[in-house]
């Protein structure tokens, strides 16, 4: 039971097309998502893959579903989801990721991010545990501020530069 | 937010659901007998109302998950102001791209 599924909620301050934006165009993905990006534009009923920065696969599955958000319902994004940046984790079945972009005020968008389908996938589980609550802020920081959080490699140096 | 978390049921009632999260309404009372169902329900309601617990549907079953987003955003906040930055580092966390409107934004959201 405890391995079913991670299930997260943020407030935007954005609007619901801007932050379907950042979720789906790879314009947005690569300046926030660990510089991931996807192969081809995602579409409904067809597979994907994103890749990181130097070209090596991150993650591939199927679009489920890809129905952007109106005024009348929310957006939905749903992914299958099978890990290739790890080989242990490439090894475990695919998962699912479930975007909802809602409309909660004037220029205020929540997200829910539900990952799923993940009964078999343990290590999975556990790596993208902490990993998505840092990219949902930092999402929310590109698309609050125009910057990301800095990546977490840079952050060492400042780090280090401090110390010395 | 702060004084969601200031009562001490409700800090139990997240560390539950940090053990095993995803509980369903009669999972929570089950492991507060103490409490009654309609005390339960409200503790949940004012934790959902600062977005630390959110419930999903699953057929006819609710179920109520933590959601460590908010914590860490506030975390952030205090981390950055009152501890070194290799503390941010070891986090993968930084505040200072944080404009102070923003800080603004989301004192008013945790409010």
């Amino acid at each position: 039971m405890t391995l079913t599924a991670h299930v997260y909620q943020i407030y935007i301050a954005a609007t619901p097309q801007q932050v379907w934006a950042a979720i789906t165009d790879s314009e947005w993905t690569r300046r926030y998502f660990h510089s991931t990006a996807y192969v081809e534009p995602p579409e409904q009923g067809r597979p994907y893959r994103t890749v990181v920065g130097d070209g090596r696969p991150a993650v591939d599955g199927l679009i489920e579903e890809m129905q952007p958000p109106s005024l009348s319902r929310p957006g939905r994004f749903v992914q299958t989801w099978h890990t290739l940046y790890d080989p242990d984790l490439a090894t475990e079945p695919a998962s699912r990721v479930e975007w909802t972009v809602e409309q909660a005020g004037e220029r205020l968008t929540r997200v829910r991010l539900v990952h799923s389908n993940l009964e078999q996938s343990p290590l999975t589980w556990q790596n993208v545990k902490d990993g998505w609550v840092w990219i949902l802020n930092s999402m929310k920081t590109l698309l609050e501020t125009g910057q990301p959080l800095p990546p977490i490699s840079e952050q060492e140096e400042l780090a280090s530069a401090d110390r010395a | 937010m702060f004084r969601a978390l200031a009562d001490p049921t409700r800090r139990a009632l997240l560390d539950s659901l940090f053990n095993r999260d995803g509980q369903t309404l009669n999972e929570l009372c089950e492991r507060f007998p103490e409490m009654t169902r309609f005390g339960v329900m409200k503790h949940l309601v004012v934790l959902a109302d600062v977005n630390l617990v959110i419930t999903a549907r699953h057929g006819r079953t609710k179920r109520h998950y933590l959601n460590p987003v908010p914590i860490e955003q506030v975390a952030n906040r205090w981390i950055s102001k009152y501890a070194a930055r290799f503390t941010a580092a070891l986090v993968g966390l930084d505040e200072h791209v944080t404009s102070d409107r923003q800080m603004e934004a989301r004192k008013e959201q945790s409010a």
